[in-house]
């Protein structure tokens, strides 16, 4: 591999020059502006890829990252061209990081100098800058996705006002990405199917037994029997407008009538042939699946701006996690919705409403993995004072907490410095604050050692084992959900390091060794000192000083002159230096969401304009949700598979 | 008093069948696969498959001797008042569970290859793929012959939130059973639900004159959403049109099972002359739940509601503590045990802890008679996990039991040793043999395991 470097570099460049002038050549009418961009850029990138790209990939990283099956699964011997970098943004913004905080190459190999970084940075910088976002449009595909637990429960309680929370017996969700509303991950086992069948005896029997309800579908039927029919007609067809959340076609109702036909043929009561019907719609794939067709209106290129009505749906489950309410369907009917002023407006009184709690249940609660909690149990022997009050109390105080930074539209950024929190009487001990009494949440200020949720209990307990903290938990889960820089994952065959126990010198002392091996300091290094920055929390978020018989040392250095006393100022750290990492995790996740499938390198324009709004409004949160509804992979979409 | 009541309701089930012009099943179905006697051979085989994540404490588990009448280790000592129905299978391998080039993730691994013997595609987004599974291939040969094609059970539900290991998809950690390569087929936690699932209208005074009606219109509503799907799947593409795919595939199952519950009229335990009390969801003891979805599985096998279960005691990676065994550390935490004894003594506590789960079901299945010999005479349980030292991550040599006697095909009570790196597969492609499921090949395998029966 190594030895044929060279005479690959030869044809790779050849090959890929070809590529250009081939693309130059072949580029279409309505991309032309596209063609000229990459004419006059690509003598200049490519030369930098070749002079600096190429040698550095050789020298540094296509020794073990140079097969199909390189480490880590990362195969950077592929790069043909310039172009390449612009198609896995992704790839290159973690290799540059990477190669820049000097995680990579691992430090037993030859280390690349500091002008080599620079240039390489540099070189891959303009390569990324050179993208134009002006010119591609690229909103990517969101697969169709089926409702998923919380989806169904509050889309029935919304569609028929009973809230009986059917599909809490339902089996999980598979989660993808991080979230559990991926449209590529939510299968259809037959199981679940079975499940939606029974889940629509069970509704329509609760409905039925509530007149109030029952006549929301269907009220005052006359007597006679073709008036009587007629009516039914109307307003079943009212139903599967509001249950399919678009105006349902004449021929796909006559279908679905059909279904209560048959049942008046079986000799089925009246009260059968209504309930069937709605059982149908309750299972259909039109109810239980988010359904957004590739024949829509409008398609340029094969891209085409959502309809109105499949925007509703959109805002709706991103929001709130259920269906449209009358307002949307009224914008959308009347055309508005697509409106940006629209859509503002439509946030603006969608976060407002109650139903917004969804977005602290279903996306603070994966984001932040809050609901991971109700699965941990600390030792009782080591935490007698645990219990679930104390496990409700955490929750409850990170989601206080997300929700009031919505709410009050306050900077995103406070999650990692906030002076303030939520507390009962309860959490209140548990953080030894004095003055807070009863269930009540109230807002309090902070003392000096907590700031943001990375101090929070809920947060402190869950990247901690039953009997003891674990800094390299810790430290992992703020790269990955604070910073959204994911260490690499361990090479293959690496020896796990005795982290537990009661082995000889704290655990600080032994984890030391993470440093002195260098196929493992370069990623712990970080990933350590910020874990052991949170030290003086214990496994269930209390405050201490000692451990055991060993005194807690908080503080850390995280190199280039960066050191910290404690977690107060190691969070102080993260704003000065981080902010800008954080903001954008926080928005990918987001954005993530709210598509219902993974962010990729072509959402890279879309994530950037995001970014720069929030950057221009003190990074408020309700920006970032504004900025999210109006992204084009919100907006529209791309109406064939490429596949 | 099971075998007659079982035989003849297949009889009758038969007949019904030729009746309404149903596919004709399989004449007593497998006994030209097997040379048994002629009593046995009518009774059907069965199969289950249960999981344990994050390994063993392999010397503690593994017999110093190989062949009849090995000294139980530890780990397998709850199993001594059934051990000559249990034999320890060493040396097989999942070499698919191996990094293969993608890295850490053994534990999500350990799962998703467990049955299916493919490599997991690494990602926690879209494109999950792995392969079907022994039990599923087993259940799409012999579904039709039973109520229920499978039953998929566990005692964990899959994990909320974040990718479950090292960039892997939560399914491959809580699933077990692939329906196809990108289809994970969902298990069922709560053994309340679970028992409703098998057994709902068991009760003789359900069934009246209206259940014809009932299942009429429920016809006619799958018949609709399955024409519903078929419409939409025009107007789609891609991973939409595999959704729609999987959509109908569970359509269609479901009218199946309808039109089976039509012709069986239902009254499943009453007809079998079993007395179970409902359970009650899930219990606060873990023991206790991990008994009560072995008592489904004994129960969905009595009864002849299905032939095929798998069950996982818990999810890959669990990190579980122990607390009735005096051990409060997680379980996968412990399983990273760096070589230390106390760690050691208490994963060893564990592992003895799940065996005794497995000894209770064994002997659930013994006691229930058949034939000229027991339930667990004509079953099959596979027993094991993913992983084979916790610590190592090495998916060689794995811990596994195959129990019951197969209907004849398998002389258990030995400690078999299999040249290394043999696939787990070949064990799997055999026991799709004894089931009367045969197929080419699986996952990885390279033949039929060998000296099952001596």
């Amino acid at each position: 591999m190594f030895s044929n470097a060279g005479h690959h570099s030869v044809t790779k460049i050849v090959s890929c020059g070809l590529a250009i002038a081939f693309a130059v050549a072949i580029g279409s009418a309505s991309r032309s502006l596209v063609a000229q961009d990459l004419a006059a850029q690509a003598p200049v990138s490519q030369t930098a890829f070749a002079d600096t790209i190429v040698p550095f990939m050789e020298n540094h990283c296509t020794m073990c990252h140079g097969e199909s099956d390189g480490e880590g699964g990362v195969n950077l011997a592929s790069l043909s061209s310039a172009e390449a970098i612009r198609s896995n943004t992704e790839l290159w913004e973690t290799v540059i990081r990477l190669v820049s905080e000097r995680q990579m190459p691992p430090s037993d190999e030859v280390q690349p100098g500091d002008e080599e970084i620079a240039s390489l940075v540099k070189a891959v910088h303009s390569e990324l800058a050179a993208i134009d976002c002006a010119g591609v449009s690229a909103p990517g595909r969101v697969t169709i996705r089926r409702l998923n637990r919380a989806e169904y429960n509050n889309t029935i309680r919304d569609l028929l006002g009973v809230d009986f929370r059917p599909a809490d017996d339902f089996p999980a969700d598979d989660v993808g990405n991080g979230f559990d509303n991926i449209g590529d991950v939510l299968s259809m086992p037959t199981l679940l199917l079975e499940k939606y069948l029974g889940a629509a005896e069970q509704i329509v029997d609760r409905v039925w037994l509530d007149i109030e309800l029952r006549e929301r579908i269907y009220s005052s039927l006359p007597d006679e029997p073709v008036a009587k029919v007629e009516a039914i007609r109307v307003a079943f067809r009212k139903f599967a407008d509001r249950a399919f959340r678009r105006p349902v076609g004449d021929e796909e109702f006559a279908r679905l009538f059909r279904v209560m036909e048959f049942a008046f043929s079986q000799g089925a009561s009246e009260e059968q042939i209504l309930k069937t019907g709605i059982q149908a719609v309750l299972v259909s794939p039109h109810f239980l699946f988010r359904a957004e067709s590739d024949q829509g209106e409008g398609a340029v290129d094969g891209i085409r701006p959502l309809s109105d009505w499949e925007l509703a749906t959109r805002l709706s489950y991103f929001l709130w996690s259920s269906m449209p309410d009358e307002t949307l369907f009224e914008l959308a009917r009347s055309g508005q919705l697509h409106e940006p002023q629209t859509l503002i407006q439509q946030v603006e009184r969608m976060l407002d409403d109650v139903k917004s709690r969804a977005l602290v249940d279903n996306f603070a609660g994966q984001w932040l993995q809050l609901r991971e909690l109700s699965r941990l149990t600390p030792d009782a022997e080591k935490f007698p004072q645990f219990d679930d009050a104390l496990r409700q109390s955490m929750r409850r105080e990170t989601e206080l907490f997300f929700e009031t930074l919505l709410k009050e539209d306050r900077s995103i950024l406070e999650f990692l410095n906030a002076d303030f929190s939520f507390v009962n009487q309860r959490l209140a001990n548990h953080y030894g604050i004095e003055g807070v009494e009863g269930d009540e949440f109230q807002r309090i200020g902070l003392g000096a050692g907590r700031r943001g949720v990375l101090t929070q209990a809920s947060i402190l307990m869950l990247t901690s084992n039953p009997t003891r903290t674990s800094p390299v938990k810790r430290g992992k889960w703020v790269l990955e959900n604070i910073l959204g820089e994911p260490p690499p994952p361990p090479p293959a065959g690496v020896v796990q390091l005795e982290e537990g126990a009661e082995v000889l010198g704290t655990l600080r002392e032994r984890m030391e060794q993470h440093r002195t091996n260098p196929t493992c300091a370069s990623c712990h290094k970080r990933m350590d000192t910020i874990g052991f920055g949170l030290e003086n929390f214990d496994p269930i978020g209390a405050w201490r000083s000692e451990d055991g018989k060993q005194s807690i040392d908080p503080s850390g250095d995280l190199g280039g002159g960066v050191t910290f006393a404690g977690p107060a100022e190691l969070m102080e750290i993260l704003l000065e230096q981080k902010s800008e990492a954080f903001a954008r995790c926080l928005a990918k996740k987001m954005l993530t969401y709210a598509l219902g499938r993974g962010v990729t390198s072509s959402d890279r324009c879309a994530v950037n304009t995001i970014m720069d709004d929030l950057q221009k409004n003190d990074y408020r949160f309700q920006t970032l949700v504004k900025g999210i509804v109006l992204s084009e992979p919100f907006l529209y979409r791309q109406a064939k598979d490429k596949e | 008093m099971g075998s007659t009541s079982a035989f003849s309701r297949r009889a009758a089930l038969r007949g019904l069948g030729l009746s309404l012009g149903l596919p004709l099943l399989p004449s007593l179905a497998t006994k030209s696969v097997r040379a048994a006697s002629a009593e046995t051979s009518n009774i059907p085989r069965r199969m289950a498959f249960i999981f344990v994540p994050n390994g063993v404490h392999v010397p503690d588990w593994t017999p110093q001797q190989t062949g009849f009448g090995y000294e139980l280790p530890f780990t397998l000592q709850p199993l001594a008042g059934v051990r000559e129905s249990v034999s320890v299978l060493s040396g097989l391998t999942h070499d698919r569970g191996r990094a293969n080039g993608d890295g850490a993730g053994d534990h999500a691994r350990s799962a998703s290859v467990f049955l299916t013997g493919s490599q997991p595609r690494k990602t926690d987004g879209a494109n999950i793929r792995s392969g079907i599974s022994v039990d599923q291939i087993g259940a799409q040969k012999l579904g039709h012959l039973t109520r229920f094609p499978s039953l998929e059970l566990g005692c964990e539900r899959g994990q909320g939130a974040g990718n479950c290991d090292s960039g892997y998809s939560c399914a491959y950690s809580s699933n077990i059973s692939w329906a196809s390569s990108s289809m994970p087929v969902g298990k069922e936690v709560d053994p309340r639900l679970a028992f409703e699932r098998l057994f709902a209208g068991g009760k003789k005074s359900d069934v009246d004159a209206s259940q014809g009606q009932r299942l009429a219109l429920r016809r006619s509503i799958l018949d609709y959403v399955a024409d519903d799907a078929k419409t939409l799947q025009t107007k789609l593409s891609g991973n939409d049109q595999r959704k729609m795919d999987e959509y109908l595939t569970s359509v269609r199952e479901i009218e199946r099972r309808v039109e089976r519950s039509r012709l069986s009229n239902d009254a499943v335990l009453p007809n079998h002359g079993i007395e179970y009390p409902v359970p009650q969801g899930v219990p606060s003891d873990y023991a206790e739940h991990m008994r009560l979805m072995c008592d489904m599985v004994v129960l969905a096998f009595q009864t002849d509601s299905t032939r095929i279960a798998t069950l996982m005691f818990a999810n890959a990676g669990s990190n579980r503590p122990y607390k009735n065994l005096d051990v409060p550390d997680g379980h996968h935490e412990l399983s990273h045990h760096g070589g230390d004894a106390r760690k050691h003594a208490k994963i060893r506590k564990i592992n003895q802890f799940h065996i005794a789960q497995l000894a209770y079901l064994l002997q659930r299945l013994r006691s229930i008679p058949e034939g000229d010999g027991t339930l667990l005479d004509h079953s099959m349980i596979c027993y094991g996990s993913g992983l084979s030292d916790g610590d190592r991550h090495n998916h060689d040599n794995l811990p596994l039991l195959l129990c019951g006697g197969g209907g004849g095909e398998i002389t258990s009570g030995r400690h078999i040793r299999y040249e290394g790196e043999t696939p787990v597969c070949n064990l799997f492609l055999s026991m799709l043999d004894i089931m009367g499921a045969p197929t080419d090949w699986m996952g990885d395998s390279t033949g039929r395991l060998s000296g099952l029966k001596v």
